[in-house]
């Protein structure tokens, strides 16, 4: 009985943060139309998000670009499909690996950064005192940061795309000989409209879920100094889960189209 | 309501009435009456928790009250557009408790930053430095321009915060702690600018503190706060001559 | 402000790099497909383009030469399929050229094929219609397998039957095979060919040999001197006439045993019973055919062999030097027919 009644408490818990998420995504779709809109602390965020964590994507694409052809490649090789190599670590790195890579490094990164920040601007009064001077801080802080984060994750996905296929052409290249010339028209002869535009237009969303989760945790924060915590974390956390549902879900439209 | 024989021809620039405010099933709180008459300085004690910093959130519109009315020089607070909410703020500076300077931007950009939506008040003014330097001067520290928070000590941050509600030209200030988290010294340094800054811009002040000392110093008038009525109003001397122990509690600690 | 613009400047550059990133693929990727540049629209005509999607590539001479842009079905059996053909291609393909729909590999994609047509046509231009070949599917393959397969297995049952029918002793083959009779027959004949031809031969060298000394006159006397001779051709003679016996028993025999295969070819041709179903396979019919035809020969060259030698004799008996011999010979086979 007790049991059960924790059980529908959280369940209630659950869904009672679900409808407020979805009331403060609702907020920031009236916001983001009205004016006056935030355009230096935009570009301010879009570097912050962009830039900054360029150099983290980059080296992990690198990274997953070379371990998945140093390890897809014997099997392949054994396959006699060794010639099938690009086409293969293209289509998974643009179509799945690149984008939730990046997303879920960005939610790590970015995600957290936004809990944090908005969290103990929320704890020091700093969101009160905006609001208290005039400026709406939803829209000077939430709004920017979820535009920020929707511009920028694309854009980080697509470069960690290239170095990621770079990594895994300089394996080719050193253990298997081929050319760059090769290789990439071996990739580009792959890729198709149906692996680029669905994979590029889902990181989009992937972009909303972690500017959306990480200010609604940071922006809603409580407790005190320990809140600023549970509320990273609890971004983090959340905006993973959400970014393999979103991925699940946009797979399953682009099955339809396509 | 008793009033004090000294305010009858001074008119009142804030009015509260029967205000309520309840959290869950913690009625913070449950009726309070205050006004604050034009050019005095106000000081409201209470224990933590009585609910001084929820009744001043709740007058700036931080916190939506149950119960009761709220008026603003002349504007009832419930039934405001956003617009005129904004010309409130103007008029009402708001010094946090913990100073909340925003850390990601310099003392000028901290200052710069409530005239971002108010230059017109100012009449369009397109350079804003020689404002930042003016209030910075009015607080003493002109040569951290262009520190960020992280480099200011505790009394520091807290002056450039009042400069930063010094510079939207305020015609009421509300003090939420001004001295909490000081060193007596510094709390001293903090209280005689708030009664420099009270003579130079003319403003009617609510200070929230439970520092006896600051009261003693700045207050015209007091109101002490006890379990979210005002329990008992008077002048300093008044309350601290009192004979009721709930009140000399106040000032017996 | 001079902060700001370094980030700004930086930020704006990310944003490029990403960007062109983005175009530089898409452009690329749309090249393969030829999206964009130069190309000219030319049409295909189908009954049935086995899953053919737009964006497939379009091949000639193995080279990728476009790509296919749309596909409309127009009636209930005609689906027109639009592709782009590269314009520096286009003056190479004849206008008698075919399309066909094949697959790139075995698990590869479907592209379109072009096959050249003949060298002096005139070349294919954009808003040209291109004949279509109906392509031979790997699903219509396998169906057509799996009826030989089906025949194969029904084949293979029949011949059981018949096998078990002819073990069984039934029908004309069966009696021909199954009589050992006819074996012992065959065997006994062959073998006698075998001896006839030996006996023949040997006659034969004795008699070209007598008869070219015979026609050399200046060794007359010798040969006549030589005693031995009268003796010899006696004997060859005698050899000969055995033979000729033998030959026409042969001959006889070997008759009688192509009548009873003609018979049996004849059974065999108008499919009667069993041998209904043998009788549709060219290769056994040939066969008997062919076996036919070789004793046919066989006989026709016994005969030659046979005319020839009556000829021989025929020559002989006219020979002056003989005609005495072939007297004698002659009275005693009426002495003993008498």
């Amino acid at each position: 009985m007790k049991l059960l009644n924790t059980l529908i408490r959280s369940v209630l818990n659950y869904l009672e943060e679900l409808g407020q998420l979805s009331r403060f995504a609702g907020k920031f779709f009236r916001e983001v139309v009205r004016r006056p809109f935030e355009g230096r602390e935009l570009l301010r965020q879009c570097y912050n998000m962009g830039n900054k964590s360029l150099l983290l994507v980059g080296v992990t694409g690198f990274i997953i670009g070379l371990v998945f052809t140093l390890q897809s490649r014997p099997k392949m090789l054994e396959l006699g499909a060794a010639a099938w190599l690009p086409s293969m670590v293209s289509i998974s790195i643009v179509r799945e690996i690149g984008p939730i890579i990046t997303a879920l490094i960005c939610a790590g990164r970015i995600g957290s950064g936004i809990g944090a920040e908005l969290g103990s601007m929320r704890v020091t009064e700093q969101i009160d005192a905006m609001e208290v001077s005039g400026t709406n801080p939803f829209k000077y802080l939430v709004v920017t940061r979820i535009l920020a984060t929707t511009l920028m994750i694309p854009i980080l996905v697509v470069m960690s795309d290239a170095i990621a296929l770079f990594g895994s052409f300089l394996v080719e290249s050193i253990k298997g000989d081929v050319s760059f010339r090769l290789y990439f028209d071996e990739v580009f002869a792959s890729l198709d409209f149906i692996d680029i535009i669905p994979a590029t237009l889902k990181t989009f969303f992937f972009g909303f879920a972690i500017g959306l989760v990480g200010s609604f945790r940071g922006y809603y924060c409580k407790h005190g100094t320990a809140g600023v915590g549970v509320a990273a974390n609890t971004a983090v956390v959340e905006t993973s889960m959400l970014l393999f549902v979103l991925d699940f879900l946009a797979v399953m439209v682009t099955d339809i189209f396509y | 309501m008793p009033k004090n024989p000294i305010y009858e021809n001074r008119k009142p620039v804030i009015t509260i009435r029967g205000l309520k405010k309840t959290f869950g099933q913690n009625a913070v709180l449950n009726g309070f009456d205050m006004d604050l008459y034009e050019g005095e300085t106000l000081v409201i004690m209470g224990k933590s928790g009585s609910g001084k910093s929820v009744m001043i959130k709740c007058l700036i519109g931080l916190e939506t009250h149950d119960a009761g009315t709220i008026n603003i020089m002349g504007r009832d607070m419930e039934n405001v557009s956003e617009d005129e909410l904004r010309d409130i703020r103007t008029e009402v500076g708001f010094l946090f408790q913990g100073s909340a300077l925003y850390d990601s931007m310099t003392v000028r950009e901290n200052l710069e930053f409530p005239l971002r939506r108010h230059k017109r008040k100012f009449g369009g003014i397109s350079d804003t430095t020689p404002m930042v330097i003016e209030v910075l001067e009015s607080v003493g520290l002109a040569h951290a321009i262009d520190l960020m928070p992280e480099e200011l000590s505790g009394g520091m941050k807290r002056r450039i915060a009042l400069a930063r509600t010094l510079i939207l030209r305020p015609r009421i200030i509300l003090y939420d702690e001004p001295t909490t988290g000081l060193d007596p010294i510094t709390s001293k340094e903090i209280v005689l600018l708030m009664k420099s800054i009270q003579q130079k811009y003319s403003t009617s002040s609510i200070v929230i503190t439970h520092d006896v000392d600051c009261a003693r110093f700045i207050s015209d008038r007091m109101i002490l706060l006890v379990d979210g009525v005002n329990y008992a109003e008077g002048t300093f001397a008044e309350l601290d001559a009192s004979a009721d122990p709930k009140v000399q509690a106040f000032f017996k600690s | 402000m001079d902060k700001s613009i370094a980030t700004n400047i930086k930020l704006g550059a990310f944003v490029l790099a990403g960007t062109a990133l983005l175009i530089t693929a898409i452009y690329f990727i749309g090249q393969k497909q030829s999206m964009f540049g130069n190309s000219s629209m030319v049409y295909a005509v189908f009954r049935d383009i086995n899953g053919l999607k737009p964006g497939n590539n379009v091949r000639y001479s193995g080279i990728n030469v476009g790509s296919v842009k749309d596909i409309t079905m127009v009636a209930d059996t005609v689906v027109v399929i639009r592709f782009g053909l590269r314009k520096d291609i286009l003056p190479h393909i004849k206008s008698d050229a075919h399309a066909i729909i094949i697959n790139d590999g075995l698990v590869g994609n479907m592209i379109v094929n072009i096959l050249p047509g003949k060298s002096t046509g005139r070349p294919l231009q954009g808003g040209d219609t291109i004949r279509s070949f109906a392509r031979i599917r790997t699903d219509e393959m396998l169906s057509t397998l799996s009826v030989t397969n089906e025949n194969a297995a029904l084949l293979t049952a029949e011949l059981l039957k018949i096998t078990r029918d002819i073990s069984g002793g039934k029908g004309v083959i069966s009696s021909m095979i199954s009589d050992s009779t006819i074996a012992r027959d065959l065997k006994e004949t062959i073998h006698h060919l075998r001896h006839t031809a030996e006996a023949s031969n040997k006659a034969l060298v004795n008699i070209n040999r007598l008869v070219v000394s015979l026609d050399k006159n200046n060794n007359l006397l010798g040969m006549v001197r030589d005693t031995m001779l009268p003796k010899t051709i006696k004997q060859t003679l005698s050899n000969i006439e055995n033979s000729s016996g033998e030959i026409s028993v042969v001959i006889r025999q070997l008759n009688d045993l192509i009548a009873n295969a003609d018979t049996t070819v004849t059974n065999i041709r108008k499919g009667r019973g069993a041998i209904n179903y043998l009788s549709n396979d060219r290769n056994f019919v040939d066969k008997v055919d062919r076996t036919v035809t070789d004793l046919d020969s066989a006989v026709l060259q016994i005969n030659n062999a046979a005319i020839r030698l009556n000829q021989s004799l025929e020559a002989l008996r006219y020979h002056w030097l003989l005609k005495g011999s072939f007297k004698k010979m002659e009275k005693e086979k009426a002495g003993k027919k008498e």
